[in-house]
Parts: C-alpha cells; structure tokens; sequence
C-alpha cells in the first residue's frame, strides 16, 4: 500500500484564508531589516558554517533573485541558491496549529536579523505539537548535520519551557507518559511485522525498475484489490463463518475432487454458501450472552460494504483533486520533460530502452508541432462518421448477442440442473459451460473490438485507447448485467430448494474459470506470442504488457465478488487466494515475456481511472443487486440464516420491535425510526448534498475563469516587460545588488523585481510601508505616488497598480512588472486553490513572507 | 532484518526517523546496504566512514541511472569535495527519494539534481545537459543541434514565466506541480 499512499501534493491546508493575514503581518514588519546592506560578509559568517552543502555554490548576483526566501539571501554573501528553506517550511508547517504561536513566530522572523533568525525557527518548532514539529523538520531540505543541530535545540528549549512550567511531573502523568511510550513502541513492532508481511515490496520494485511506473501501476491495482479482499475475508470469516462453526452440523456428502470447479455437491453442505447458515440464535452458556446469525450476517455484509463505499469515495476524490481538476489546457509536452525521468528505472537495459523512447519521443513531439492539421474533404469525413457509426454498431451487437446468448445459456443450464441435480459426472460437467462461456466471450471479444478500431484509423491513439476500453467495458458490465438479472428474476422464483446456494455456485465457478483464462492469457497472449515475436515472425518483437485488457479483468473479477459475497461469504477468500498467485504468475509472465511499453503512459491518471471504473459500473451496480436482494427478494424456505422472512431486511426490522421494549436501546429504535426508514430525512439529506455539490461546482467554474483570466494577462505582460528595455537601474552609488552589476544585469534585476521581491509582497502591504528598495526605485522614478496605493484586503484582481504612478518613461517597466508580478501572484493563489497543490500555494505564500 | 538491529544504537536510529522520511526497517536496511560499500576492516566504525563516489556508483539502484553524478554531488557533504558519502548523506539522499517525501522536498532536489553547473537557475546549457542524459549521452543517440534549439525553445516558452531565459526553483516547481506522475517517479527504493 506504501507504494500507493503517496504524502506528495497532499497538503489540505493551503488556502487558508489566515495566511493572507499573516503574509501581511509578516511583511509589513520586514522594513528595518531590508535596510541593511547587502554583500556584507562580516555579518554573518556564522551562518554559512551550516552550509558544508552548498558552501561550493559561486557568490554571484542571479541567486539573490532566486530561491524563495531570496529576502534573505541577499543579505547572505555566502548563501547559495538554495539556501534558507527552513523558515519557510516551518511556517507552512504552523498555519494549522493556534493563531497565537502562529502570529509571533512569524513576526519574530522577519524583525530580527539573520543570527537570530535561527532561535526564532528554534522557538517556533518547540511550541508545536510533537507529531507536527518531526513532520517540520523532516521536511527541510538540509543536511541531516543541520536537521540534527535545530532539533537539538528544540529539545532543549522544551526542555527548559518545561522544567519552568514545573518542576516534577505529576504520577499521573508520568504514567500517561508511560502508556503512551508502550503504546508507540507496540505499534512500531507492529508495524514492523506488517512490514516484513508485505511479500510483494521487492517483486514491486524489481518490476518499476524494469518496465516503469506505468505497468507498476497495474500491480498496485492488484494489491490493492488484494487488500480489499484479505479485509473483506478476514470480517466475512470472523463474524459469520466462526460463530456458524460452532453450530455447525455434520456433512454427509462425499467429496470427490471435481467440487473443487464446480463448487457444487460436497461444498453445498459447507460455510461456502449461503444455504448452510443457520437462522439460529447462537448460544453456548445457557442464558449467557447470544449471537444473533441474521443479524451478523446483515451487518457484516452491510458495513463491510459502507467501508468499502467510503474507501473508493474518499480514493477517488483524493486521485481527483489530483490529477484532473487542471485549470491549465495548455500543452506542457515540452516542459513535461523536466519530471519525466523515471528514477524507478535501475536497469541498465530499461534505462537505455527508455532513453531511446524519450529520444523518438521528442523528435515525433518537434516535427508534429510543425504538421498541419489533416484537413478532410466532406466526402471523407461522412465516410469517417459513417465507419464510426458501423464500429459501434457492430460492437453493441456483438455484445446483445453476447448477453442473449448466455442468457438463453443459463436458462437451459438452469433446467438441466433442476432435472438432473445428481452428481454424475456430465451434469457437473454442464455446470462449467456457462462460466467457460462466459470467459471464452469475456476473451475473444476484446480482440474483435480491438480489430473493429484499427479498421476505424482513430486520429489520435489516445481516442483508439478509450474507445477500446469503452466498448469492454459494456461488454462485460452487460453480460455480469444479465446474468444478475438471470440469478435475481430467474433463479430466485425457481423451484429450487436454496437458489441462493445455486447463485453461489454460479458465481463460485464464474470466477474460477475466470481466474483460469486470466492464467492461461498470460500463458497465450504473453508466453506464445513472444515465442511467435522472436523465432517466427521476427518483425512483431516481444509483446507489450497490455495494462488496459489486464486492469479490464481484474475489475470484472472483483465485480463477481462483490455480487458473491452475500451468497457465498467465503467467496472473498478464494478471490484472495486467486489474485495472490495472479499476481505471481502476471510478475514471472511480465519478466519472461513482454517489453516496456513504448509510449508514456500518464499513470496517476491510470490510477484515478481504475478506481473511477471500478467505482461506477461495477461498485454502484453491485450494489443495486445487492440492495434488489436484501429489500425485494424472498428468502428460500428451507435454508440459509433468513429462512421463513419475508425479506433478508426483515430480520432488521424484527430486531428493532424487540428492542422497542428496551429503554436503554430506545436510542436506537428512535434513530432506525426516524432516520433510516424515513423518507423525509433521506429527502433533506440527498438535497443538502445537492445543493452542496450545485455550490462547489459553482466555486470550482469561477475559480476556473478567473485563473483563465489572469494567465491571459500574465501572457500579456510578460510581452510588454520583455518589449521594454529596462534602463532603470543605471545610476551607481549605493552597494545594492543592481547597482553593483548595472546594465550589465539588469535581466537580473528585473527578475528580482518582479518575480521575487517587490511583487510578491506588494500585494498585500499598504504602500508606505514598502521594502526598502522600492523606494529608492520609486525615488529615482520621482513622479509616482505610491502614497495613492490601496492595497484591496485579499489581493483582489482589481488591485489599484495602475495608481502607482502616472509617468511614463523609466516608470513603465516597473510598473509593467509590477502588475505581471501581481498577477502571476493571484494567478498562482487561484490556480493553487483550484488545483489543490501544496507547492504553488506554499510558493506564493513564501514569496509574500 | 533482527541482526543488523543492534547495529545502530536505539537513540540513533530514532532520530534518524524523527529526521528522515524513513522507516525503522528502510534505516537499518539503508545501513546494511552502505556497510557493504565499505571496506571490511571499516565496516566496524561506519557512522563516521565516507564511502568514496565511484563506490556509490555501484549501488544498483544508482549504476545506470544517468543523473548519478549529480545525485552523489548534491546529497555529498563532503568537504573536499569529492563527492564522497557519509552515512548521513547516504540516508538523506534516500529520504528524499523515498516514498513518503513531500513533492515540495522531492521537486527542491529534482531542481537542484538538474541544475548542473550549481548557479541556481536552470539556463540553456543545464536544460541541455538534461535533455542529453534523458536521450543517452552517445553521439548517435543525442539531438541534432537544430532540435535540440528548438526543444530548449519549447521548453522555455511553457516554463519561463517571466521570460528571463533561465528557469528558476519557482518556475521548476510550478512545472512539476503540474505533473502528477512527478512524486511516483522521483523515487529510489532500496
């Protein structure tokens, strides 16, 4: 799971709206520091002894317009680029806890001068809660040296606050102490079995470093659904196979080995099904406490599946905010080679493999930027459509006669069974056509869909992708479809003496043979067809692991599980066990067989893809089946924990009238009565949800404009600051950055204008009390009038940057910049609070401290 | 794993974690690891060894990735400068690529990994010293001149946003917040 819990780009907290307050607090309080000379080494030679790291970098200009705490650095001679984090990423770390500690600790920062800076960052980490100074600490980007010597002396003044505060602990809270230190040391010798549990590490690893994130990120698929299922298998068993255990009663059928497909016969009589549960009230001391099987096995299934709802939600929404609320439509290809590299990649052939990608890459990436667009003609274009239309046709059909198929399959199956019910071996035999069927459908296809596109020559491969994988997906969701609606309209209203045993059964032997042909595609579609690729037809290559297909399966497979668990409880468990050697089995196939894949795959979207699919056909679908069954379905008279009910649900609401005579379980009744069968409240409840997600969607649109707004007018800016040549920083005189470089640099100062220092506190301080450096710019630029400036609270759109001065000249420039400046600020601010990420966010605050 | 245990002492390996993004076992593994880069008759005082670069550079995780120099460079505290690990650095290094890492601290690195020549900017010859380790460093396998012009061009025109020619910490970030995939791949295991 490790490997899927990624901190990164998590950070909840940075819009809140308290840091705007304290940026300018912060800044307004900066002025007497920002006096000081720049380039005076003698001043803080203490402070470049932290830096064994970075004391290599050359002392030169460009780097005080860099990092982003650059308003220190230029007053750090010996400070390099990427010096000072640390104040920065202790105060993102304060924003959560109490305003009080906030407001000092940041004030204190930007008052005193350098050498104090650090006692500052000391005493701001100490008033922290411990959890969050670690996490502080952890985050700086310094040398372990560096960490150690401020966490030393954190300790040391919490130390000292506490001998202060007083001088012996009580007993009681030494003893809380105590528990609290057994209780850490308990979870970490926990979690360090369960670290040495996780087999799958080392193979994860191995497989990232041959074939990359992307077909890494089908095996977390799989372990993930891995751990759902261990999870489901260990509630289903605990609380319903083990009480029914013990009220078990003997089983006289013979096992003859062929159960172990069919999952009929000897397994009828087991905890597998459904129909062995007792609809007893399990108790082993007279008048000690009692289990209740209905309603255990209600509840079990029930809150296992609310977990199992609020996981994918809560999963869902997390890979959401982050990979597709993207304000920004513009292409980043170019740029996106500056995180492509994938240091997962440790192989030398896969590096050199991926090299050689990268390079084809980038050279398709530069000749298609010089293609024109393909213009059809009207003729090729109705032929286009009309081709388009035919496929989806086609592909729809194929996949009704599918579904007709196994229904009239099952039909005929279902008679057979009700006729024949011996246990000879032809009957059991014609249990296993329909799932062998079903696959065989589930199999072949795939492939004619996949033909069906390469006939339909998509302009872009992405749409061939989606379409393909679209077209599965309503082939396998209309045939699980049907065959629910065979078990629940069909089976249910059989003469049967159990059918919910019989669509166990059904389902226990759909994902058997399903697992099978998993086992034997890798082994066909995997194994022959490199055999195929490297002796006879040289040209084809190894294959490529086809990551669409494979994830396609594993969702149809943990869809027939879900169905099952309510007729076979145990039926998780062998989905378990079936996935483990999947896994294996994909793992050695993967190695042996297939290739890297050649084009890049943008994996988180994958990810959040998988999840989506598996949320909303399958989960929500499921769900209704079950939902079908438990409130409309009658319950088999003969078998099974419901038995003579007139609904599964009925055994809730029997519960309930026997607690009515209870007045210490009136809560729950009262709860039951007026919350979960009232109409009313699920009204109020769904419109309130309504109305939540009308507003969000409202907010997430305008933030949207408004970033649309705002990088059209960083667009235009930068042009006219890049038009204007800057001659504003000619005279000589004082030893400030630009004065000491002059013309020469003046590309540097304009970046340190604009993009680090003077904007990026501008917004949010009144203009009298501007660093010191504006001024002197403003000085020399006399005209302008900064005393008009009206900073808007929130650092508006609207904020009055064309009062500050009304000359042209040497004004323009700065002023140009300044207003690029600002508007890449609130840009950064909108963008970051739409895209939900920390680094822009954190940015833009560091900048306006 | 229960050997090496007593290798480091309990408070070590303690603030280790409190200092690191790193796990009990990721530590004394990383420990393992590094003690097998040394020599026999050091291995007994490792916390103070420095484990020379061409040594590091034969960590499989390291060996064929071609930001390697780079990689040893920033993490080496080394003060002559020769690129030498301790074993403080050696578990920053995987601190900062391992899987708990915030993207803030991985990007901050990835930035500095790229940024070649330490100027703290990356200009036309860092991004072109990046481009040829993403393509391979042999003379068939590079850019052309005119494409690699024209790809630093592209580059330039997406990331700079204030148009100075240079890409800076804050411009490098911006970029790689808008790359989800970034945190995943930023990574070496042990």
């Amino acid at each position: 799971m490790s490997y899927y819990h990624n901190e990164a780009f998590e950070n909840p907290d940075y819009h809140f709206s308290e840091t705007l307050e304290i940026d300018r607090r912060g800044s307004s309080q900066r002025n007497p520091f920002s006096h000081q000379t720049p380039y005076d080494s003698s001043l803080h030679d203490s402070y470049g002894e932290y830096r064994g790291r970075e004391q290599n970098y050359p002392v030169a200009i460009p780097m005080a317009s860099l990092g982003p705490g650059s308003d220190y650095n230029q007053d750090l001679p010996s400070t390099s680029p990427y010096g000072n984090f640390t104040d920065s990423f202790i105060r993102r770390r304060n924003r959560r806890p109490p305003d009080e500690i906030f407001m000092a600790s940041s004030s204190m920062f930007e008052t005193e001068p350098v050498c104090c800076e650090e006692e500052d960052l000391v005493g701001s980490l100490a008033s922290m809660p411990t959890k969050e100074r670690i996490k502080a600490i952890q985050k700086m980007p310094e040398t372990m040296r560096k960490k150690r010597e401020i966490r030393n002396k954190v300790l040391q003044e919490i130390t000292k606050k506490a001998k202060h505060r007083r001088a012996q602990p009580s007993c009681c809270t030494q003893c809380l102490q105590g528990a609290a230190v057994s209780f850490r040391r308990f979870g970490n010798t926990l979690s360090e079995y369960f670290h040495q549990l996780r087999v799958w590490h080392k193979t994860l690893k191995i497989i990232g470093a041959e074939f990359g994130t992307s077909v890494l990120s089908y095996f977390v698929f799989l372990t993930w659904l891995l751990n759902f299922n261990i999870f489901s298998f260990l509630i289903n068993f605990s609380f319903i196979t083990i009480p029914q255990f013990l009220a078990a009663e003997p089983n006289n059928l013979s096992f003859t080995g062929l159960e172990l497909f069919t999952g009929a016969g000897y397994f009828q009589q087991t905890v597998l099904y459904y129909g062995f549960y007792t609809n007893a009230t399990i108790s082993k001391i007279e008048n000690g406490p009692s289990y209740n099987m209905q309603l255990a096995y209600i509840f079990t299934v029930g809150i296992y599946f609310v977990i199992c709802f609020l996981i994918l939600l809560f999963s869902m929404a997390k890979f959401f905010s982050k990979n597709f609320i993207n304000p920004q439509e513009f292409s980043v290809n170019a740029s996106k080679l500056l995180c492509t590299w994938d240091f997962n990649i440790t192989n030398e052939k896969a590096v050199k493999l991926k090299q050689k990608n990268l390079r084809t890459q980038i050279k398709e990436g530069l000749t298609e930027v010089n293609k024109e667009v393909l213009n059809f003609s009207a003729m090729e274009r109705v032929l286009r459509i009309a081709m388009h239309l035919l496929a989806w046709v086609a592909s729809l059909g194929t996949a009704v006669a599918a579904c007709t198929g196994v229904y009239f399959l099952s039909i005929n199956n279902l008679e057979l069974f009700m006729k024949g019910h011996g246990n000879d071996l032809e009957s059991q035999t014609a249990m296993l056509v329909l799932p062998v069927i079903v696959s065989l459908l589930n199999t072949l296809i795939p492939f004619f869909f996949s033909w069906l596109g390469h006939l339909e020559k998509f302009q872009s491969p992405g749409q061939h992708i989606y379409v393909t994988i679209t077209r599965n997906i309503i082939l396998k969701i209309s045939i699980v479809g049907i065959l629910c609606y065979y078990w629940l309209n069909v089976v249910a209203t059989s003469e049967s003496q159990c059918w919910e045993t019989l669509v166990g059964q059904d389902i226990y032997r759909l994902v058997l043979v399903d697992f099978i042909f998993c086992l034997l595609g890798s082994f066909f579609g995997e194994f022959l067809r490199r055999i195929i690729g490297t002796t006879v037809c040289l040209n084809l290559g190894l294959p490529e692991f086809d990551i669409g297909r494979n994830v396609l399966d594993l969702i149809y497979a943990q869809t027939l599980t879900w169905i099952g668990i309510l007729f076979s409880p145990l039926l998780p468990g062998i989905q378990m066990i079936a996935f483990f050697i999947v896994f294996f089995v994909k793992k050695v196939s993967l190695m042996r067989n297939c290739q890297p894949p050649r084009k890049v795959w943008r994996t988180s979207q994958m990810m959040t893809s998988f999840i989506f699919l598996l949320f909303c056909p399958s989960f929500l679908g499921v769900l209704s089946v079950i939902g079908v069954t438990v409130w409309r379905l009658k319950p088999s008279e003969a078998c099974g924990p419901f038995r003579g009910l007139s609904s599964m649900y009925a055994a809730v609401a029997e519960w309930i009238q026997i607690l009515e005579r209870y007045t210490v379980s009136k809560w729950v009744v009262w709860i039951y009565q007026n919350l979960i069968t009232s109409e009313l409240f699920f009204f109020i409840l769904s419109s309130f949800v309504l109305i939540i997600i009308y507003l969000y969607g409202q907010i997430i649109q305008g933030r949207k404009t408004m970033t649309k707004l705002l990088r059209k007018q960083i667009v235009n800016l930068c042009w006219a600051v890049t038009s204007f040549p800057c001659n504003c920083v000619k005279e000589g005189g004082s030893p400030s950055p630009w004065d000491l470089q002059g013309n020469l640099t003046h590309r540097v100062v304009t970046k340190e204008f604009y993009f680090q220092d003077v904007l990026l506190q501008l917004p949010l301080q009144p203009a009298q009390e501007m660093p010191d450096y504006l001024e002197r710019e403003f000085d020399r630029n006399q005209n302008t009038s900064y005393n008009e400036v009206r900073w808007s609270k929130e650092g508006n759109v609207d904020s009055p940057i064309q009062n500050l001065g009304h000359d042209a000249g040497d004004g323009i420039p700065f002023l140009l910049r300044s207003q690029a400046a600002v508007t890449i600020y609130q840009t950064q601010r909108v963008t970051a609070a739409c895209q939900g990420d920390s680094i822009l966010a954190s940015r833009v605050k560091r900048k306006n401290d | 794993m229960g050997g090496s245990a007593s290798l480091i002492p309990r408070d070590l390996l303690g603030e280790y974690q409190e200092l690191t993004f790193l796990s009990k076992q990721e530590i004394l593994l990383a420990y393992k690891r590094f003690s097998e880069l040394l020599p026999k008759e050091e291995r007994e005082n490792a916390f103070s060894a420095r484990v020379p670069k061409s040594q590091i550079l034969t960590l499989p995780e390291l060996r064929a990735n071609p930001f390697q120099h780079r990689i040893c460079h920033v993490f080496s505290t080394s003060e002559t400068r020769d690129d030498s690990m301790s074993f403080e650095d050696f578990l920053d290094m995987l601190s900062v690529f391992s899987d708990s890492a915030t993207s803030d601290v991985k990007s901050h690195y990835a930035f500095r990994i790229f940024d070649f020549d330490d100027d703290g900017t990356l200009d036309r010859k860092d991004l072109e010293q990046l481009v040829n380790c993403l393509t391979g460093q042999g003379e068939e396998s590079r850019l052309s001149s005119a494409e690699m012009e024209q790809l630093i061009q592209n580059i330039l025109e997406e990331s700079d946003i204030d148009r100075d020619g240079t890409i800076n910490l804050s411009e490098f970030q911006h970029v790689v917040s808008r790359s989800p995939d970034f945190a995943s791949s930023f990574k070496i295991v042990l």
